[in-house]
């Protein structure tokens, strides 16, 4: 009987992913440009709710400054690009600057944690969005960088795409497998009791540095796809505002959920870029919807799926049983 | 450097330090009572600022304006209080995050009733003009604010150390469960505190509406200044707060004089030199 049930599992997971399969290949086939340009959109809002979903989920550190780092690397190719440096350097620049942030987001985990930490990411992400607004000569000032343009292969909006959710899928997949690694494990261990943890011998210190360095490093790639889709970087892409759209985003579609992050970016990508043209009150909107989840549905909209499904799976589990 | 700018500056800084601590004021009584991170401070501020003005423009009494910008937050957060926050005490993500959709939804209202030019509260002739201090002149309305907030400092200092309901509020401060079995009704103390901070948060918009332009996006600004200067005084503190208002509002006036180019990374980045080396702030008790 358990046998035949998991091979059903395995059934339904193969069938529902190969699915999902066809459904993500068909996008540039079905859709017009310029939903393809907002599904990548999705995609690449959708991996730096990932970032921050990592932190959410595994140390429940909300990081409230995520759009900081993400703005680090984007600004990064831009000063690369302008300084006329090859597709290996602009990206080394990124990864430099993403990880030095990254860094200094690290170094205050080690110190807070809660609410605390949520306030010094804010900070931080302030600190990012303030020099990239006075520090005119690298970063262009309240007139960003512009002209930041992928690689030639990548040009395409559907070649971009297809980049674009192969990178989300690969963290992903890679997150989830790390996930249930003795280093992810060790994570969840810090989160429900750190001082046990540190008692059991284990360096709890840079086990969070660690994390937080891995989950600033899927930031920048997050504002490396979003600045070659927008080919444009500007002090906003750092600034609160957006950090919060992201916590939003985590929140809405479920945190600690791995599939919650793009669930809620699409929801928000889609308010911000399509329910906007018809409702001009659309934060209104969101603002409300926040409140509702945070209120009412705590594990968001995947999680809500979740709890639909198991309750009506219930009868017939109940029905093997008696 | 003069002897004239550098006593302007100092006055700069006093004076917007004043308006800070009445931001901040409010922000840590509620965090010291109620451990909420209120997120929605900021557009309190701004929904202040919008009512005070109107009603200012409409009854040409600054007083007036005033008091319905303090009473009209005040009533803003005890509903929120009652209907929102409650539900959720004492899980602190779920109450910041709550606040941050409740900053979005008020701002976004704010936007809708009051439009997006940039307002500013045309101080009465009473505060208006300068004075001269020996040898320079200097904006009344800058000073008056500045005492405001002394006098603010004075009030809460009385309230909350001479006065039985003070004791009350510290007492739930301490031990919120010792206090609520001691026969405090600490969930009315709980809605009080949060409109009385929320009152603060309105008034000082407009207030602040007489130095500063109030739009939108002000109320992000000025929440993250009042963070900055909790987390440095130490939140739940108003000693900290009055300390962490008056150094903030110096450094930001200095650094605005000498180094324009890193004015904002220099109101942040003590905040974060302060967190990584004293996380609990100037006057705040260890986490």
């Amino acid at each position: 009987m358990p046998e035949r049930a998991g091979r059903r599992r395995l059934l339904t997971t193969v069938l529902v992913s190969s699915l999902a399969l066809v459904a993500i290949a068909a996008v540039p086939y079905t859709l017009s440009t310029f939903s393809v340009s907002l599904v990548t959109l999705v995609v690449a809002a959708g991996l730096l709710a990932v970032s921050v979903n990592m932190l959410a989920g595994e140390l429940m550190l909300v990081s409230l400054g995520q759009a900081g780092i993400a703005a680090a690397s984007a600004y990064g190719v831009g000063w690369a690009v302008g300084q006329g440096y090859p597709l290996a350097g602009q990206l080394l620049v990124a990864l430099a600057a993403t990880l030095v942030v990254s860094a200094v987001y690290a170094g205050m985990s080690l110190r807070t944690s809660g609410i605390y930490f949520l306030m010094a990411t804010l900070a931080l992400g302030m600190i990012v969005y303030g020099l990239a607004f006075r520090l005119s000569t690298v970063t262009g000032g309240e007139n960003g960088l512009a002209g930041i343009a992928p690689p030639a292969p990548l040009r395409q909006s559907w070649q971009f795409y297809y980049w674009s959710v192969a990178v989300l899928v690969v963290v992903m997949v890679a997150w989830t497998v790390v996930q249930r690694s003795p280093f992810g494990l060790v994570l969840r261990g810090i989160r429900e009791s750190e001082s046990r943890m540190r008692s059991l011998g284990y360096n709890v210190a840079a086990f969070k540095f660690a994390a937080v360095m891995i989950s600033g490093f899927v930031a920048g790639l997050a504002g490396l796809l979003t600045v070659w889709h927008s080919q444009f970087v500007s002090p906003s892409s750092a600034g609160f505002h957006r950090s919060a759209l992201v916590v939003v985003m985590v929140i809405l579609g479920g945190a600690g959920r791995t599939l919650g992050p793009v669930v809620g970016a699409a929801l928000v990508v889609w308010t911000e870029q399509v329910v906007s043209t018809h409702f001009e009150r659309w934060p209104t909107a969101l603002g409300l919807l926040l409140v509702v989840v945070v209120l009412w549905a705590p594990g968001g909209f995947v999680g809500g799926l979740e709890a639909a499904r198991s309750s009506l799976r219930l009868p017939a589990h109940s029905r093997t049983k008696g | 450097m003069s002897l004239t700018t550098l006593a302007t500056q100092v006055l700069n800084g006093v004076s917007f330090g004043g308006l800070l601590f009445l931001v901040s004021s409010g922000f840590t009584l509620i965090f010291g009572l109620l451990r909420v991170v209120n997120l929605a401070h900021g557009a309190l501020y701004l929904v202040g600022a919008y009512v005070g003005i109107a009603t200012y423009t409409a009854t040409s009494s600054f007083v007036l304006g005033a008091a319905a910008a303090a009473g009209s937050v005040a009533l803003l957060g005890i509903g929120l209080e009652r209907t929102v926050l409650r539900r959720v005490r004492g899980r602190e993500l779920s109450e910041v995050l709550l606040t941050v959709g409740v900053s979005l939804v008020l701002a976004d209202l704010c936007l809708a009733l009051f439009g997006g030019d940039p307002k500013q509260v045309d101080v009465p002739s009473a505060l208006a003009g300068s004075v001269t201090l020996g040898g320079f002149a200097y904006p009344r309305y800058r000073l008056f604010v500045a005492a405001l907030a002394i006098a603010l400092a004075v009030v809460l200092y009385v309230l909350t150390q001479r006065t039985k309901l003070g004791a009350t509020i510290r007492a739930g401060v301490d031990d919120r469960e010792i206090a609520n079995a001691l026969g405090v009704d600490i969930s009315r103390v709980f809605t009080g505190v949060f409109a009385f901070g929320a009152a603060l948060a309105g008034l000082a918009g407009f207030i602040g509406g007489g130095m500063l332009a109030i739009l939108p996006g002000a109320d992000v600004d000025i929440l993250l200044l009042a963070l900055v200067v909790v987390i440095v005084g130490g939140l739940g503190s108003v000693k900290g707060a009055a300390i962490g208002s008056l150094l903030i509002g110096l450094i930001d006036a200095f650094s605005k004089a000498w180094i324009p180019d890193l004015a904002y990374f220099t109101v942040f980045a003590p905040m974060a030199l302060l967190l990584l080396l004293r996380p609990s702030g100037l006057f705040g008790k260890a986490a």
